[in-house]
């Protein structure tokens, strides 16, 4: 099946130039492009026709290593290449230049994307307004789309095209330590639902050394994420269905406030180790806090990293009254609209992650519950778990049975939005501000962005 | 005649032998030349030229005049960052140019391991400055780092040093001290030695104490060397890589934006928002301000010579 979307590069009004003709008028060479750019870090592409190996840029592998995620990406394209004429090329980037850094911007800015790449809800808008997705959905059988768990599939998509297909789903829950609570003289019959509960017990779990909780506190799409779930369970969105902006309402003041809260009070970190609030090894783990927020990645992680830690998972706490809610975060592969090849792309990307055959189902798998904690994010993939009884015990099947049916998929906003958010965040929780004030404040931004917003719906 | 032939020779000798050397010259000018003109001079022509137009980050460009100028006007978080740069350089340079001479002067008389102790002071600055971030922020960190224990004897182990928008950007400053104070003393420490021990020698026999020959002698004889080390500092603490790694590494400009330098900010305009237009933009503002204040400096000073 085939969509015709308006291809939102030719949204924009006005005369426009492409960047080469602008550097062609200029004779420059497009190297340089990346002017306020004394600070980019510009990669090398892809360039060259049809027939080279088309790439593929990830966080996992090559990395060198024999670490199972790494062996996963270097098994799947060598699985690829040994069937197929058109070859794919792995190319490894570290966390830091994948996640945070410019290398994929850089590279798309210079007309030199990589073919096929891993992308996050979070940032999804800014590349399908930026009109380098292809649209996968000619590849996708009824069937195939059928398989996805639809509220991820619709995160990736835009008015029926399917720009991105998802292959892990990763709620979020809260980590404690087992031996912070026994410390305090705590059990599990004490592990808190409510807010209130969750701040009494933070308080209690706080030591000289040690912090009660542990939320993200560094500004970035990775705080906006882990904190959207405290405002739905108050029923808030920050932009509703019909376009208004509803960031000023009392569910997202309540929850700025009560991040707020926990800071000025003592009971949660102002900063993390290691890699931050998404590393509970570093956290958790080492017993500088005794309740974190993380994804369930962690699993895997902390069975890495602290084999012996002895930890459990509880749903994130809500308001009185209200139900647990959770953000399902995780990555999908997306194909270059520009690349070299962007039909064959299309395909590897399709048979890579939504392969139907008992054996793209059991590759899935290996990559959900071995090489990653994850939950899969196609329902034959979760009854193949199932059948298998990969989530029999543990944490795992915590998170299978309790938090992934609260969870609802990471929001899609444009980086704008994302921006005015996080600064309403940064301003309460670190900085002591009055949440109704900064809501407000990050309602107006909205407001005004959204009024002149022209790209493809914003969701949630 | 021969003579004559002789007066030829010799001056199409001399002529040859200038024509070799200038030739040598512009050989030796051309390496940094060529680099001056890639990777600075053609950058700054690509910001001016980018600041009119309005550049997605995905290579489209739409002409904007004089939009990205207008739109600075209007920015919320210019100021703040603005704020933060002349902060974060009011108290860098004047923190590191003080610590860096007296480090110098420390160092200056030969003493038994001095060499070892001039390389100690100045092994930070051959560091990543990533890798100064990630070693400072697991000093730092809230409760469990090293300097918290240490400040929990007298009742300050609850300060969160990057966590805290109160603190956040003097530890900046304080780590970016630590990582340049080094440099400044090797730079301090060549000044020292130029200064005629004679002159040290005479103010010593005119009874002149170690106050009296530093205010009197030294810091005079040695303004052309503080000169360019308060200069290239000042570039470095609004320009400098220093302004935007450890941001990037410690802090992503919080919190609360205390810590959003204008480089961060620059970058984040960039590569947050994709506005490359606007961030020129804004790189051509800090450009400007840093014109203004080197060609001041430089006036004041008559180029560094004070004359």
């Amino acid at each position: 099946m085939s969509y015709a979307l308006p291809h939102p590069r030719n949204q924009l009004k006005g005369p426009q130039f492409s960047r080469r003709t602008v550097m062609k008028s200029l004779g420059i060479g497009a190297g340089a492009l990346a002017a306020p750019g004394v600070l980019t870090g510009c990669s090398g592409g892809s360039g060259g026709s049809s027939g080279e190996a088309l790439s593929l840029w990830n966080f996992y592998g090559d990395d060198g290593t024999d670490s199972p995620q790494s062996t996963w990406w270097v098994d799947l394209v060598k699985k690829w290449n040994e069937n197929n004429d058109q070859q794919v090329e792995l190319r490894y980037l570290t966390n830091a230049t994948y996640l945070d850094g410019t290398t994929l911007q850089t590279a798309f800015t210079a007309g030199e994307g990589p073919d096929i790449f891993l992308l996050s809800t979070g940032d999804f808008l800014r590349y399908v307004n930026g009109g380098v997705l292809r649209d996968l959905s000619d590849k996708m059988s009824d069937d195939i789309v059928a398989d996805f768990q639809p509220a991820l599939l619709d995160a990736r998509s835009v008015d029926g095209a399917i720009y991105g297909i998802p292959f892990e789903a990763e709620p979020l829950a809260i980590y404690y330590s087992v031996s912070a609570f026994e410390k305090a003289g705590l059990s599990e019959g004490d592990i808190p639902e409510t807010w209130d509960q969750f701040y009494d017990i933070a308080g209690e779990l706080t030591t000289p050394d040690q912090f009660g909780s542990l939320f993200a506190t560094t500004p970035g799409y990775y705080q906006n994420f882990t904190w959207y779930p405290f405002m739905w369970q108050g029923d808030g969105r920050v932009v509703r269905k019909d376009g208004t902006v509803a960031f000023d309402d009392a569910a997202a003041v309540d929850a700025l406030d009560f991040w707020g809260r926990l800071i000025d009070d003592g009971y949660a970190a102002r900063n993390a180790r290691g890699d931050g609030a998404s590393d509970s090894a570093s956290n958790l783990g080492s017993g500088a806090v005794a309740m974190q927020q993380s994804g369930i990645w962690d699993i895997a992680t902390l069975r890495q990293k602290n084999p012996d830690f002895e930890y459990g998972v509880f749903k994130l706490p809500h308001p009185e009254g209200k139900e647990s809610v959770t953000s399902v975060g995780g990555w999908a592969i997306c194909v270059n609209a520009d690349g070299k090849d962007p039909d064959g792309a299309a395909e590897f990307a399709v048979w890579a992650m939504a392969d139907q055959s008992k054996e793209g189902r059991e590759r899935a798998l290996a990559w959900n519950t071995e090489a990653k904690t994850n939950m899969p994010a196609r329902e034959s993939v979760i009854e193949l778990a199932q059948d298998k009884g990969v989530w029999s015990d543990g944490p795992l099947q915590y998170f299978a049975d309790e938090v992934a049916p609260t969870g609802r998929a990471e929001p899609r906003l444009p980086p704008e939005v994302y921006k005015a958010v996080s600064d309403a965040i940064q301003n309460v929780q670190l900085s002591g501000a009055d949440g109704k004030t900064e809501a407000a404040k990050a309602a107006d931004t909205i407001s005004g962005f959204m009024s002149t917003y022209d790209g493809a719906s914003v969701a949630y | 005649m021969g003579r004559n032939w002789d007066v030829m020779r010799t001056s199409a000798r001399a002529s040859n032998k200038a024509r070799g050397e200038a030739r040598a010259a512009w050989a030796f000018l051309a390496a940094d030349t060529i680099g001056l003109g890639i990777f600075v001079v053609l950058p700054i022509l690509l910001a001016l030229v980018l600041a009119f137009f309005h550049v997605s980050g995905f290579g489209q460009l739409k002409f904007a005049g004089l939009e990205n100028f207008l739109q600075l006007a209007s920015d919320r978080v210019l100021p703040t960052s603005l704020a933060v740069t002349a902060i974060y350089g009011g108290l860098f340079v004047p923190l590191s140019y003080v610590i860096g001479l007296a480090l110098a002067l420390l160092v200056e008389r030969g003493f038994p391991g001095v060499g070892l102790v001039r390389t100690a002071l100045f092994v930070p600055y051959v560091l990543s400055l990533v890798v100064v971030a990630i070693i400072w922020q697991f000093l730092v960190v809230d409760k469990t780092g090293i300097i918290p224990q240490i400040l929990q004897v007298i009742n300050l182990g609850n300060i969160s040093w990057l966590g805290d928008p109160k603190y956040a950007l003097i530890t900046l400053v304080l780590i970016s001290v630590w990582y340049q104070a080094g440099y400044q003393m090797l730079l301090l420490l060549g000044g020292l030695g130029d200064i005629p021990r004679e002159c040290i020698d005479a103010s010593r026999l005119d009874g002149a104490n170690w106050f009296k020959r530093l205010w009197y002698m030294i810091l005079p004889l040695l303004k052309p060397t503080s000169f360019f080390v308060l200069l290239t500092s000042t570039l470095n603490a609004v320009t400098g890589m220093q302004a935007f790694d450890l941001v990037y590494v410690l802090t992503q400009g919080g919190p609360a934006k205390s810590t959003t330098t204008m480089p961060f900010y620059i970058y984040e305009q960039a590569f947050t928002y994709n506005n490359l237009g606007y961030a020129s933009a804004l790189t051509l503002v800090l450009v400007a301000i840093m014109s203004v204040v080197v060609g001041l400096t430089f006036k004041a000073t008559r180029g560094g010579r004070f004359q």
